[in-house]
């Protein structure tokens, strides 16, 4: 299934679309509105990009400084080449403190590498502990938003969920109603738990610590009760210096939420003593990336969504439409990365229109990259047969005037005389299966050019 | 898994662009007043009190928490002692947490919190209330200038802005969701 076909289901409750049209772009504002605020913002966005690019130059450098000073913090350091390696690394550690009781904070890295279900067929109780996270989990979806994992969900889909899953009444739709029963819920599973695992916003080379960010301070609560915890980090995460940190922390949460700050902005240096503490890096294909030109600025992404918030794409298809870990216009970028042949549709899930590429908080040129991620899905035969075969036709009739001026004549007349049947054949024509054709002019625009040059004259 | 950590760090090494310069970053200045802080901290769900000084502290929390029962502080013996090995039990019934706060910042309302600050690093999210006792002569404007005052993070320490909240059910702000439903920041 492609990107449209997923999205045409969507797209099938208007009333929801429009909803999650309105509620993505009311972030999307919000997020305006701090941006604003921060007169220096656009020399900070260029400072993180510059800061991004010259880590990645230096990656490897950096990798090796960050494990060094990790060690000697006394924190266990592990790498994985892969997803398979990142869960088989994680489950080894659970299993050598016979722990079954384990409570998460939101990673996206972790469901990129599925951990959850490789966790769950092992015997080990994992807990999602963001709030949208858990939903989701008790619904057995996937996330549709980096920040806002529920996003496409209703209070009405919530209320029903808790009150299938958490006991609440049926009916409640009151979200603080329903956040006060997942506290009660998620606080027995944080008392309880053995391992938290983590994600990581940023990893700092000079200083061998992790930064996590969140609102709801699960991280906090579950790795500072736990005995073990383990943060599962890409190796994109990496930032040189401490310092560098209040660039990316003024970006995050305003890009984000437009929030000024996430609640808690924590710091993990040192296990506390008598606990353990674990960081996982990860490759799993970040290192490919890097060595694309075209697309290694993709690396500097530092999952914010507000390229998701502002796409008028996203918006109107949700993101699960995209059926990939991140959606959206960045995840259009890392996904054909990934797997080519699955989400060849995705790099065309936009308009161009470069909405993205203007918010993001590290100058990733995103617009760009999808156009240049078509231009490879072409050579390497992954487009549809007729889009191929239209845009070689078009190319040619664009490219010679007289054709243009012949074809225009006959579409000129052709939607005035041919049946609506033809003209809005759902396998012929694709576009018009949601659209209007256009009222045909009398004459063309060169046409009506000559006249007035003409008359003029 | 050596194998693995050698063919990352090979392939970072082979793919990686020609090295471009690390910026430097300016201070951009701005403003550190204890009206900004306190403007933005309220924007953010958090409250702000002035007390004459840390002796007026008791006077002013038994005012404002009339309810609590089980406090924990490092400022004034509280009802329930707390320290690194505290069990997570005794923890999990603490009522509020009277911590000193260690910098603020007034762009975006946040206090910093160092591990030396909290008696144990659960207690400032575990904790039902939690009160930050800040002097406002340590408020600076930026996260710039914050974090050029910390000589490091330690072994662990949080920026804490505002109480736990989650927008997550339909974009509605619900304040206390797993950490501190409330957050009061005592200025002096």
């Amino acid at each position: 299934m492609n990107h449209a076909t997923r999205a045409a289901k969507f797209v099938g409750d208007a009333d929801r679309t429009t909803w999650h049209d309105e509620t993505l772009w009311f972030v999307r504002a919000k997020r305006d509105k701090a941006v604003y605020a921060v007169p220096e913002f656009q020399d900070l966005r260029e400072l993180a990009s510059q800061i991004k690019d010259h880590t990645l130059s230096k990656l490897d450098t950096y990798l090796e400084q960050f494990e060094e000073q990790a060690k000697r913090n006394g924190v266990h350091i592990h790498w994985a080449a892969d997803a398979a390696e990142h869960n088989a690394i994680i489950l080894d550690i659970i299993r050598q403190h016979n722990a079954t009781r384990v409570v998460k904070s939101k990673s996206m890295l972790t469901e990129e590498c599925h951990l959850n279900p490789h966790l769950l067929s092992n015997g080990i109780e994992v807990v999602d502990t963001d709030l949208g996270e858990r939903i989701i989990q008790l619904r057995d979806e996937a996330p549709s938003h980096l920040v806002l994992p529920a996003i496409h969900l209703k209070k009405e889909d919530v209320g029903e969920t808790f009150f299938k899953h958490l006991g609440t009444a049926k009916g409640e739709v009151d979200p603080q109603v329903l956040t006060e029963a997942a506290r009660q819920h998620l606080r027995a599973r944080f008392l309880a738990a053995e391992v938290a695992i983590s994600g990581v916003n940023f990893a700092v080379a000079e200083t061998g610590g992790v930064v996590v960010c969140t609102n709801e301070g699960n991280a906090d609560l579950g790795v500072n009760l736990a005995h073990v915890h383990i943060a599962a980090m890409g190796i994109e995460k990496l930032i040189p210096r401490l310092s560098d940190l209040a660039v990316f922390t003024r970006l995050l949460a305003r890009s984000a939420t437009g929030q000024p700050v996430t609640t808690y902005t924590s710091h993990y240096t040192k296990p506390a003593a008598g606990k353990e503490m674990h960081i996982v890096i990860v490759d799993n294909g970040r290192t490919k990336q890097l060595g694309r030109p075209d697309f290694r600025a993709s690396l500097k992404c530092i999952r914010c969504g507000a390229c998701m918030n502002t796409c008028p794409v996203y918006r109107r298809s949700g993101g699960h439409s995209y059926d990939f870990t991140v959606p959206g216009p960045i995840g259009a970028i890392l996904s054909p990365n990934i797997d080519m042949k699955k989400h060849s549709s995705l790099p065309f899930a936009s308009t161009l229109c470069g909405s993205c590429s203007d918010v993001c908080p590290v100058k990733i040129d995103i617009h760009t990259q999808l156009y240049k991620w078509r231009q490879v899905l072409g050579e390497a035969n992954e487009i549809p047969a007729s889009k191929k075969w239209s845009m070689k036709l078009m190319g040619r009739l664009l490219t010679s005037p007289k054709a243009f001026g012949v074809g225009g004549k006959l579409a000129r007349h052709g939607i005035k005389y041919l049946p609506y049947s033809l003209t809005h054949a759902r396998h012929f024509n694709v576009w018009a299966v949601a659209r209007e054709l256009p009222t045909p002019p009398k004459q063309s625009f060169r046409e009506w050019y000559q006249q007035q040059a003409n008359t003029t004259a | 898994m050596s194998s693995s950590r050698e063919k990352i760090l090979a392939a970072a090494r082979a793919n990686k662009p020609d090295e471009k310069p690390l910026p430097i970053v300016p201070d951009f200045g701005g403003d550190d007043s204890t009206e900004r802080f306190t403007q933005v901290l309220t924007s953010i769900g958090g409250q702000v009190v002035w007390i004459d000084g840390p002796e007026q502290l008791q006077p002013v929390l038994k005012q404002l928490y009339p309810e609590s029962r089980l406090s924990a502080s490092p400022l004034f013996p509280g009802t329930v002692p707390v320290d690194a090995l505290t069990s997570t039990e005794v923890l999990a019934d603490v009522d509020l947490a009277v911590l000193p706060g260690e910098m603020g910042v007034a762009e975006n309302g946040c206090i910093w919190l160092p591990e030396a600050n909290m008696l144990h690093r659960a207690l400032p999210t575990i904790t039902q209330h939690l009160v930050l006792v800040l002097d406002h002569r340590r408020i600076v404007a930026t996260m710039h200038q914050a974090y050029a005052q910390l000589p490091s993070t330690g072994g662990y320490g949080a920026f804490v802005a505002g109480p736990s909240k989650t927008a997550d059910i339909e974009q509605s702000l619900v304040i206390g969701a797993h950490g501190a439903r409330s957050l009061v920041v005592l200025l002096y």
